[in-house]
C-alpha cells in the first residue's frame, strides 16, 4: 500500500481522540544545533478543519489493526474498515517533512493492540525514539501510553515524550465493562498513577535543580526529564447513559488522583457499522461544550463538580454551568467589586480569570465602576444582574431567579436600552 | 533618522520605530510639551514638511529633569503596542503612545490599565499585535526549493501588523540548521543556519523565490500528503464553520496548500447529511473485520497484526 493511502487511512481512524493539544513541554531550541524543532510551553494550531478543531499535530495511529473490540470505537476488530499499518520510520518521515513546511508542531501516535500490549507500546516508543534520537527532533510529541503494557515501557515512553495519555474511555466502571470488555479500570488507573509518580518525581528533581547551580554549570546535575506536558486523557461522552453529574465527578477524581493536566470530552460519533446497543445520532455537540466549560470551572475557579451539579443529571444546554450556578445561589449576589474577594469575583457570571485579576489591580489604583466593565469586555448582559460597583446597583437585585433566567435566555427587544 | 520640532504652540515629531520614537518623547517630556501640542509622524521629517521644521531647542536651563521611571512590563506594554499598524491616511501609532507616558509621568498609573480609555486601547493594540505573531508562527508555510544552491525554505507571509522579527526569531528556533527566507510586503529575512539577516524593503529576489515558491507549491510531492492527511482527520459529522473562520481568518487561506479543499470538504459533508464521522474514501476501501473469539489478554505473545 502506498504512504498516501495509508496516510489517509490512519489520520482517518485516529480523529476520534480529541487530546491532540501541543502545550505543556518545556523550552526548546534548535538555534544553532543539528537536528529540527522547538517548544516553548505554548501550543500552536496551524491550521482548522471545517469542523473547527485545531490542527496541532500530525495525528495518526501506528495501525488500525486492533486484537480488542471496544463497541464505540471504529478500529474495533469486528467492525469491517479498511487496515493499514505505518512503519516507524513513514511516520517519522512524515513527521519531519511536515513539520519543516511549518503545517505541524509535533507528533500525536496512538496505536490499535496489535500482538500484545508490550509489542505495541514499543512500537511507538520506537518512532519518539528514532525522532528524538536519530533526528534530534525537538519539536512536541504525545504518546498514547497502553494501560496494559508493562511499567518499564511506560518508563521509556516518558523519556521522549511530552505528554503521556492512557484513555479512560468510559465514566464508569459498569460501562467499561459493557462497551470495551477487555479494557480494565484498575488497569488504567494503575497506569495512571505510575506516570504521575514519576512526573512527580521529575518535577521534585527539577525544582531541586534549579534551586542549586544553574544547568549550564553542571549539566550532569540535570534531573531525568519525564513526560514534562504531564499527563491527559480521554472520556468520550454520549455513548451510553452516564449523565454529566458522573461524568463530572470521574474528572474531578482524576484530576485529584493523577494530577492530570487535562481531562477531553469527545461527543461519541457516528461509526460506520454501528453495533447494537450504541445511540444511533450522537449527542448534541453542546453537551460536550458544556462538559468543558464545566471542566474549566473545576480547574480554574474552584469550583466543585457537586456544586454544578448538585443532584444526579445533566447541564443545562441553555445557559452555561456558571450562569446556572449563581441563578441558584442568589443569596450570595450582587458582589461588590469593591471590596470581594477575588474568588467570589470570580464566581460572577460573565467575568473571566483574568478580568478578575485585571478588576484587583485596579482597584488598588481606584475605585471600580461600572464603565471600567464596559472597557474591560465582560459580558454586561449577564453579569448585569449580579455585580454592584461604586456608581451601579442593579435595578432587578430582588427579582427572582425563573423571571432572571427568562430575561437572560430570551432575546432581548430593542426597546430594553430606554427602560 | 528622527527629528522634533518646535514652536511655542506646537511641535511636529517623527519617528520610524519605537527606539527613536522614545528618544523623542523622552524630549518632548522634559521640555514640558503637552500631547495635544504634539503632531506625530510616521517615517522621516519629509520636505514637504520641512518648512515647519526647526532646530529641536536645547534643554532649558536649571538641574536636568528627573529621569521618567517606567516599569518593564509597562515598556513592554508600549514597545509592542507600537507594532500596530494604525490604518488611515495620516493616522499615526504615535500619539496615543505619548499620551498615555505624558499620563503615566504625571503619576497617573491608570493611564496603562486595561481600563481606561487610554490604556485599553494600548492593550488592544498589544492583543492584536500577540495575535498577528501567533498567526505567523500558525499559518506561514514553508516550501522547499533545492535549485544548485542546496536546500532552501521559502515562505511568503502578508502580516497585518510588525511582527515579522518576532516570526523570525520563532523560525530560528524552530528550524534549526535548515536555511530558510520569509519574504513581506515591506521587509524580508534569511537565515543562514546561524544568523539573521533583516532587510527592508524586501529584496525583489526573495520576494520573486517566495511568492514562486508558493505557487509551486503542488509540484513538491509532500504537499500531496499534508492534503491528503487534512481531508483524512476532519470530521464531517461535526461540521462547524463558524468556528473554524473564527481561529483562522479567510485572508491566510489563499496561501496555505489546504485552504483550497475547505469549501469542498464543507460542501461533502453537508451532502452527506454529516451522518458519519469517517471520510467518504476511506470508507470505500475495502474493509477487513479481524478474527474474533478470543479475548486479548495483556502481553499474549500470539500474532494478530497484519
Ligand atoms: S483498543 Fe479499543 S479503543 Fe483502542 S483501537 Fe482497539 S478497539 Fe479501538
Amino acid at each position: 500500500m502506498e504512504l498516501i493511502d495509508k496516510l489517509s487511512i490512519l489520520a482517518d481512524a485516529a480523529k476520534y481522540d480529541a487530546s491532540c493539544a501541543s502545550s505543556g513541554a518545556p523550552k526548546r531550541s534548535s538555534r544553532g544545533k543539528a537536528g529540527l524543532g522547538s517548544s516553548n510551553g505554548m501550543g500552536i494550531c496551524h491550521s482548522f478543519t471545517p469542523d473547527g478543531r485545531c490542527v496541532s499535530l500530525l495525528k495518526v495511529l501506528l495501525t488500525n489493526f486492533c486484537l480488542f473490540d471496544c463497541q464505540y470505537c471504529v478500529n474495533r476488530r469486528s467492525s469491517n474498515v479498511p487496515r493499514a499499518r505505518f512503519t516507524p520510520e513513514e511516520v517519522v518521515r512524515l513527521t519531519l517533512s511536515f513539520y519543516r513546511r511549518n503545517t505541524i508542531s509535533g507528533l500525536f501516535l496512538s496505536s490499535g493492540i496489535i500482538r500484545s500490549s508490550d509489542y505495541t507500546m514499543e512500537q511507538l516508543i520506537q518512532v519518539a525514539k528514532l525522532l528524538r534520537e536519530t533526528h534530534q527532533f525537538r519539536g512536541y510529541i504525545h504518546l498514547k501510553a497502553i494501560p496494559e503494557a508493562d511499567p518499564r515501557l511506560l518508563e521509556e515512553a516518558g523519556r521522549y515524550a511530552d505528554r503521556l495519555s492512557a484513555n479512560i474511555e468510559l465514566p464508569t466502571l459498569t460501562s467499561l465493562k459493557t462497551l470495551a470488555p477487555e479494557k480494565e479500570l484498575g488497569t488504567i488507573h494503575s497506569a495512571m498513577g505510575h506516570m504521575r509518580q514519576r512526573i512527580d518525581a521529575a518535577n521534585d528533581d527539577a525544582q531541586r535543580d534549579a534551586k542549586r547551580l544553574p544547568r549550564s554549570a553542571n549539566p550532569k546535575r540535570m534531573a531525568p526529564i519525564y513526560a514534562p506536558g504531564g499527563q491527559s486523557t480521554q472520556m468520550i461522552v454520549g455513548a451510553d447513559a452516564t449523565d454529566d453529574r458522573t461524568i463530572l465527578q470521574s474528572a474531578q477524581h482524576l484530576y485529584r488522583d493523577f494530577r492530570l493536566k487535562r481531562v477531553y470530552y469527545s461527543a461519541f460519533s457516528p461509526i460506520p457499522e454501528r453495533p447494537a446497543g450504541l445511540p444511533q445520532a450522537a449527542p448534541p455537540l453542546l453537551r460536550e461544550h458544556r462538559l468543558y466549560q464545566a471542566d474549566f470551572l473545576i480547574r480554574g475557579y474552584g469550583f466543585q463538580a457537586e456544586e454544578l451539579l448538585n443532584a444526579p443529571g445533566n447541564l443545562d444546554l441553555e445557559i452555561d454551568p456558571k450562569l446556572a450556578w449563581a441563578l441558584a445561589h442568589r443569596d450570595d449576589f450582587p458582589v461588590d467589586l469593591n471590596r470581594a474577594e477575588p474568588a467570589m469575583i470570580a464566581r460572577i457570571p460573565g467575568i473571566g480569570l483574568r478580568s478578575v485579576q485585571r478588576l484587583v489591580d485596579l482597584r488598588r489604583l481606584r475605585r471600580i465602576r461600572y464603565q471600567d466593565l464596559v472597557a474591560l469586555r465582560c459580558r454586561l448582559e449577564t453579569l448585569r444582574p449580579f455585580v454592584v460597583t461604586q456608581d451601579y446597583r442593579p435595578a432587578d437585585a430582588q427579582r427572582d431567579s425563573t423571571r432572571l433566567r427568562q430575561s437572560l435566555t430570551q432575546p432581548q427587544p430593542a426597546q430594553m436600552a430606554l427602560w | 533618522m528622527a527629528n522634533a520640532s518646535m514652536s511655542p504652540t506646537s511641535s511636529a515629531a517623527w519617528a520610524n520605530d519605537f527606539d527613536e520614537w522614545r528618544t523623542q518623547a523622552r524630549r518632548l517630556l522634559h521640555l514640558g510639551v503637552p500631547p495635544a501640542s504634539v503632531t506625530w509622524h510616521d517615517g522621516n521629517a519629509s520636505h514637504d514638511d520641512l518648512f515647519s521644521w526647526q532646530e529641536p531647542p536645547s534643554m532649558p536651563p536649571g538641574p536636568p529633569p528627573a529621569p521618567i521611571r517606567i516599569g518593564r512590563d509597562q515598556l513592554t506594554l508600549l514597545r509592542n503596542a507600537a507594532r500596530y499598524r494604525v490604518e488611515g491616511h495620516g493616522q499615526s501609532r504615535w500619539p496615543l503612545l505619548y499620551r498615555v507616558l505624558w499620563r503615566w509621568a504625571r503619576g497617573d498609573a491608570a493611564a496603562m490599565h486595561p481600563a481606561d480609555v487610554d490604556g485599553r486601547v494600548l492593550h488592544q493594540r498589544w492583543h492584536a499585535v500577540k495575535r498577528e505573531a501567533h498567526h505567523m508562527h500558525a499559518f506561514l508555510r514553508f516550501h522547499r526549493c533545492d535549485d544548485g544552491r542546496g536546500e532552501r525554505y521559502l515562505a511568503w507571509f502578508e502580516p497585518a501588523h510588525d511582527v515579522l522579527d518576532l516570526g523570525a526569531e520563532h523560525f530560528a528556533d524552530r528550524m534549526g540548521g535548515s536555511r530558510w527566507i520569509i519574504a513581506t510586503p515591506r521587509g524580508g529575512v534569511s537565515w543562514d543556519g546561524s544568523a539573521l539577516d533583516y532587510r527592508t524593503p524586501c529584496p525583489k529576489e526573495w520576494t520573486d523565490e517566495a511568492r514562486t515558491a508558493a505557487e509551486r507549491a503542488n509540484a513538491d510531492e509532500e504537499h500531496a500528503l499534508w492534503r491528503t492527511y487534512f481531508v483524512s482527520t476532519f470530521n464531517p459529522a461535526r461540521l462547524n464553520h463558524r468556528v473554524m473562520t473564527q481561529h483562522m481568518p479567510q485572508r491566510f487561506w489563499r496561501h496555505l496548500s489546504e485552504g483550497d479543499l475547505i469549501p469542498m470538504m464543507e460542501a461533502k459533508a453537508r451532502h452527506g447529511g454529516q451522518r458519519l464521522a469517517q471520510e467518504s474514501s476511506v470508507g470505500r476501501r475495502k474493509g477487513k473485520a479481524l478474527p474474533g473469539g478470543r479475548s486479548a489478554l495483556p502481553r499474549s505473545p500470539s500474532g494478530g497484526d497484519d
